[in-house]
């Protein structure tokens, strides 16, 4: 006999409402008189915004408001009955968590969707996207408010990349732009594999890197060989190449054989040497037929002062935060105070007396000792230093550099470059705000440096120094490459900022892309276009940063062990 | 069989000097100081070889020295100043046009510091709202500013915005306040300072000692007695006490604003001044003047041939303060403004109006335009402050606070861009607080505010303090940008002296040491406050 389980008619569970409104109006009306007042207030807001966006744009205001109450009842419902949907969860916890945060949500959407409503009707539905300077002025024309006129900046994208850059030399960009393209893919490539750490393959990309900079300035400056000299060229070029490889792997042994700073030192100058004489000789073959002044504008520009700042400031200012950091036995005091007493002596004589003898006033007495200033500074360098000149002279840069604004510096370096130099040598404009940007670029830099310094324990710098390890091995092999590792986010960080500083190079005169940009305003052809260019590199600007973000998060979470 | 360990040698060996690495050391010091000394005189004699021609050097004998190098300070500038905190004429010397500078650079880096820390501590906390929406919004709004560039901010805001808003007589006025946004500037009420902020300054600054002293005692009695007296509260109401004192004080010092009057005006005091236009008018009484010329028994002409005219400095607080106190007793009045005061001196000796309004220095100070005038001077009452609403008049706007347009752009941009700033380093502090903290603070019973003011905040201040610091600075040394704007602050002042006097040299040297000490000064007073709330360690 089957037993028949009795059937339970399948009903829809009642879902039970907890509602406990004496809780519920303590919790989130009744806190407080100034949370009354508060609500009172933003609802007065809300209401009054949505009725006026009625006016304005009934449709979507429509639409939002419903969904909002829609949701509203939903998730208060759900809340109510203690039976959660996965979204009304969310809703609850993100939107809706107090009547304050309900009445936030619609407000800021109404508010958002009103700001987005109103930028791509400017940037999309009344804009002209044609190169046609009439044409965008007749369908600017028929609109009340105009659009944007994109033409400006479409017209001009030449100009905003490379600027003057000549057209018969634009192969030498492409080429560039593919090299180094090239050389990015393959260095993603093989850096991030761990069976090719030790292989040729990334010896070789290792040199190829090296290299780099020297085919990429040569390229752009406009490196010519002189007719007829090619077979010549060639040959001095090959045996160059083998005497300075060569003397890189004498280099290599030597360093390795006599691990001490002193030989780098002496090899960092028979290096300069080699350099100096290697371009003397293939100098007279070849010429550089581009001037960086001229030849170099827009986006280029960005980029190359961009990156040579990052690039020259590495060594530099590593070496300010080394130097800053020194713990080297100071110059004794009563040397200190034998070079201060005898040069205060001597400026007195020849500096105090004849501004004494032409001296208005007491004021001007006074200031006539001036060399009197030589001791208290040479105390308090006694003092605060221990006599340690290499300490006080980093300090001392790091600190001026890092107080003034970059574009006293840029102008400095635009304007005192060619008094400091002798009456005939020229420096070109932008080698010296390349240089000014190198420097003030290596203050920073040496004290994100130092930071990463003393991030490292105490303990490694003893233990380096207890297994018998000298200075120059111990920061070769120790020190320098854990620093480097925690400051590598700091350096991102730093050639971000660096890229977009390079706009202030617009106010001294030289064209990037900021300049460009503000030329294109000025265009008579263009006449009215204020805001287009700024718009466009707002893009350029936060695209390139977020880019560089992206990777060097990517690159940390690679890293990290 | 114990053996002893073997002699110490009684000589230490000498090592001799060429290997003695501690002579080695100063030795090479020793060579590195020379080397430098050696670039640096190179560099010196490349300077005076190319600009001692120039004459930029050159002393009052005819001799060319480093030490003459300041002399040009004293020279008349002869270019102008578009907007100053202090008097200025082109015919005032270099030094004074650079100090022009300094203080409108100290004027934005003050009020930005001040607008920024604000904005970012908002955003700060809105990023940590549990509101998806507005989380998201401040993160929008702090990844955008800070990863575009300042200069280009500036450009947009200066250029794009502002600069194509409407011509002043169709002013923007967001949601119908009195804020004026315009062409030429942005226009808010504000207060006004009147000369007697003197007198009421003084009583705030003994106000506030005496604040200090009752909230040391209650303070000190509290410690005894265990339990709260209120130290903060009564501190504050003795503040209040003697601010409102000194209110009322300098409210009657009535010394420093004055009105001249011609003879032919009838007037002992301020009360005869509405009685000589009703008089005037025909025994009217004044606040039925309006109607009266409404119904048509006077015309617009009648009343303004019985108004008072007055003679006033433009912008002065004087013109406003007598303005506001005639308005109040409903007399008409019409005002002629010129640039300066011996300007409308001038204009009063000669007759165009019947009180020329200024303050009671700057009048004695200009005797010398009055003379063989006749004239009384009639002092009128004042209240420190008087808040004025902009109101447009003609082509101005007369009263209120104007921000010039560079102004009004610099101070947006930097605000708005620093505050990005600021809000990641807020948001970072509140987050170092360890959770634990507030769940600790919710189990004994405290409420949210009392939460974050007694547990977060004191934590993440000292997390907060250091990177606020270097942004502070970084807002100092980004004003250097008004250059670009058209703001005349220290850099664009010396960029201009720079290109004009000819010495590039000297010029640089004041302004690092300018920007130099505005560092040093804001680092020390923060680093003061830093020490303040460092953790104390044992």
């Amino acid at each position: 006999m089957t037993t028949r389980e009795p059937t339970v008619p399948i009903t829809r569970q009642r879902r039970e409402i907890h509602f406990d409104g004496r809780r519920i109006f303590r919790e989130h009306f009744g806190r407080s008189w100034w949370l009354a007042l508060w609500l009172l207030l933003l609802a007065y807001v809300t209401l009054l915004y949505t009725l006026n966006q009625f006016g304005q744009a009934t449709l979507t205001t429509t639409a939002v408001a419903v969904i909002w109450l829609a949701t509203l009842s939903a998730t208060v419902y759900n809340e109510m009955t203690h039976a959660h949907h996965p979204l009304t969860l969310w809703l609850k916890d993100n939107l809706y968590s107090s009547v304050t945060n309900a009445l936030l949500t619609l407000l800021l959407t109404l508010l958002i969707l009103a700001a987005v409503r109103g930028f791509v009707d400017y940037a999309i539905v009344r804009a002209s996207f044609t190169t046609d300077p009439d044409l965008a002025k007749a369908t600017l024309a028929q609109y009340e408010k105009a659009g944007a006129n994109w033409g400006a900046v479409i017209a001009n994208m030449r100009n905003l990349m490379v600027f003057r850059f000549p057209r018969a030399e634009t192969w030498r960009l492409t080429f560039v732009v593919g090299y180094l393209g090239l050389m990015l893919l393959a260095s993603a490539f093989v850096y991030t594999q761990q069976r090719l750490r030790r292989s040729r393959i990334r010896q070789g990309l290792n040199y190829l890197w090296i290299i780099t900079p020297i085919v990429t300035f040569a390229l752009l400056l406009g490196i010519t060989i002189t007719p007829g000299a090619l077979q010549s060229v060639l040959v001095q070029t090959a045996v160059l190449l083998l005497l300075l490889g060569a003397l890189f792997y004498a280099s290599k042994y030597l360093l390795r054989r006599f691990q001490h700073a002193a030989v780098g030192l002496a090899l960092i100058l028979v290096w300069a040497a080699a350099v100096a004489g290697a371009l003397y000789l293939t100098l007279e073959n070849v010429t550089f037929r581009l001037n960086p002044d001229v030849a170099w504008g827009g986006m280029l520009l960005t980029m190359i002062i961009a990156v040579f700042a990052v690039v020259a400031s590495f060594p530099l200012g590593v070496m300010l935060a080394l130097g800053r950091r020194s713990q080297i036995r100071g110059v004794p005091w009563w040397l200190t105070g034998l070079t201060a007493g005898l040069l205060t002596i001597y400026l007195l004589v020849n500096s105090s007396l004849p501004a004494l003898a032409s001296a208005r006033g007491l004021l001007g007495s006074i200031l006539a000792f001036w060399p009197l200033l030589v001791l208290p500074i040479a105390y308090l360098f006694q003092k605060n230093f221990k006599g340690n000149v290499v300490a006080a002279f980093s300090t001392i840069y790091i600190e001026s550099v890092r107080g003034v604004p970059l574009i006293t510096v840029l102008f400095m370096s635009i304007i005192l470059f060619p008094i400091l130099l002798p009456p005939r040598m020229e420096i070109l404009s932008t080698w010296r705000v390349m240089a000014a940007a190198a420097l003030f670029a290596a203050a920073y830099l040496a004290e994100n440096v130092r930071g990463g310094l003393q991030a490292i324990p105490n303990g490694q710098y003893e233990a380096a120094d207890s297994i018998g390890l000298n200075t120059f091995q111990k920061y070769r092999l120790i020190i320098l490459p854990q620093a480097i590792r925690i400051v590598i986010p700091a350096i991102v960080g730093q050639f971000i900022g660096l890229f977009l500083d390079t706009t202030l190079i617009a106010i001294v005169g030289l064209v990037e892309l900021l300049g460009v940009a503000n030329l294109i305003t000025a265009q008579p052809n263009w006449l009215g276009v204020r805001r287009e260019p700024y718009i466009f590199l707002m893009f350029v600007y936060f695209f390139g940063s977020w880019l560089m973000v992206t990777l060097s998060r990517r690159m940390e979470s690679r890293t990290d062990r | 069989m114990a053996q002893h360990p073997p002699p110490i040698p009684q000589h230490q060996e000498r090592i001799p000097f060429w290997r003695d690495g501690r002579v080695l050391g100063v030795l090479a010091q020793v060579l590195f100081v020379t080397m430098v000394l050696l670039g640096a005189s190179w560099l010196l004699n490349n300077v005076s070889s190319n600009i001692g021609t120039l004459g930029s050097f050159r002393c009052p004998d005819g001799t060319d020295s480093f030490r003459c190098g300041f002399l040009f300070l004293q020279i008349d500038a002869q270019f102008d100043i578009a907007e100053s905190v202090v008097d200025y004429t082109p015919s005032d010397p270099y030094a004074r046009a650079i100090v022009v500078g300094a203080l409108n650079t100290v004027k934005v880096a003050f009020f930005g510091i001040i607008l920024a820390t604000i904005l970012g501590t908002l955003t700060g906390i809105a990023r940590l709202s549990r509101n998806w929406l507005v989380s998201n919004l401040a993160k929008w709004y702090v990844d955008f500013f800070r990863n575009t560039p300042l200069l280009l901010q500036l450009f947009f805001i200066y250029f794009g915005v502002i600069l194509l808003l409407p011509n002043i007589r169709e002013a923007i006025q967001p949601f119908g306040l009195p804020f004026y946004l315009s062409q030429r500037g942005i226009n808010i009420p504000g207060p006004v300072f009147m000369p007697s902020l003197r007198v009421w300054l003084l009583f705030l600054l003994g106000g506030a000692a005496v604040a200090v002293v009752v909230w040391l005692l209650l303070a000190r009695r509290e410690r005894q007695v265990e339990r709260s007296l209120n130290s903060t509260r009564w501190s504050l109401l003795a503040f209040s006490v003697v601010a409102a004192a000194g209110w009322l004080m300098a409210n009657a010092a009535i010394s420093s604003q004055a009105i001249l009057l011609s003879e032919t005006l009838p007037a002992t005091e301020f009360a005869d001044l509405p009685e000589i236009v009703a008089q005037r008018l025909g025994g009217i009484e004044l606040a039925e003047v309006e109607t009266a010329v409404a119904e048509g028994r006077l015309t617009r002409d009648q009343v303004n041939a019985a108004a008072l005219t007055i003679c006033a400095v433009r912008d002065a607080p004087s013109e406003a303060n007598l303005a506001a106190q005639l308005r109040a007793d409903d007399a008409p009045y019409v005002v002629k403004r010129s640039g300066r005061l011996d300007q409308a001196a001038r204009a009063f000796a000669a007759g165009e109006c019947e009180l020329l309004a200024a303050a009671e220095s700057d009048l004695i100070a200009s005797q010398a335009a009055l003379t063989g005038i006749a004239y009384r001077l009639l002092p009128i009452a004042e209240a420190p402050l008087r808040f004025s609403i902009p109101r447009l008049e003609g082509l101005n706007f007369q009263g209120g606070i104007k921000l010039t347009p560079s102004f009004a752009a610099l101070l947006i941009g930097l605000v708005l861009y620093t505050g990005a700033f600021i809000a990641e380093i807020v948001r970072a502090g509140i987050q170092s607080v360890p959770k634990g903290q507030s769940e600790a603070a919710r189990a004994l019973g405290l409420t949210e505010s009392q939460r974050l003011r007694l547990v977060v905040l004191p934590q993440a201040l000292r997390v907060i303090i250091p990177p606020l610091t270097s942004q502070y600075l970084n807002l100092t040394k980004n004003s250097s940008l008004a250059i670009a704007v058209g703001y005349a602050d220290l850099w664009a002042i010396s960029y201009t002296t720079l290109n004009q006097s000819g010495r590039p040299v000297q010029v640089f040297i004041i302004v690092m040491a300018a920007y130099l000490s505005f560092s040093l000064l804001i680092s020390f007073l923060l680093n003061q406050y830093n020490r303040r709330i460092a953790l104390v360690e044992r």
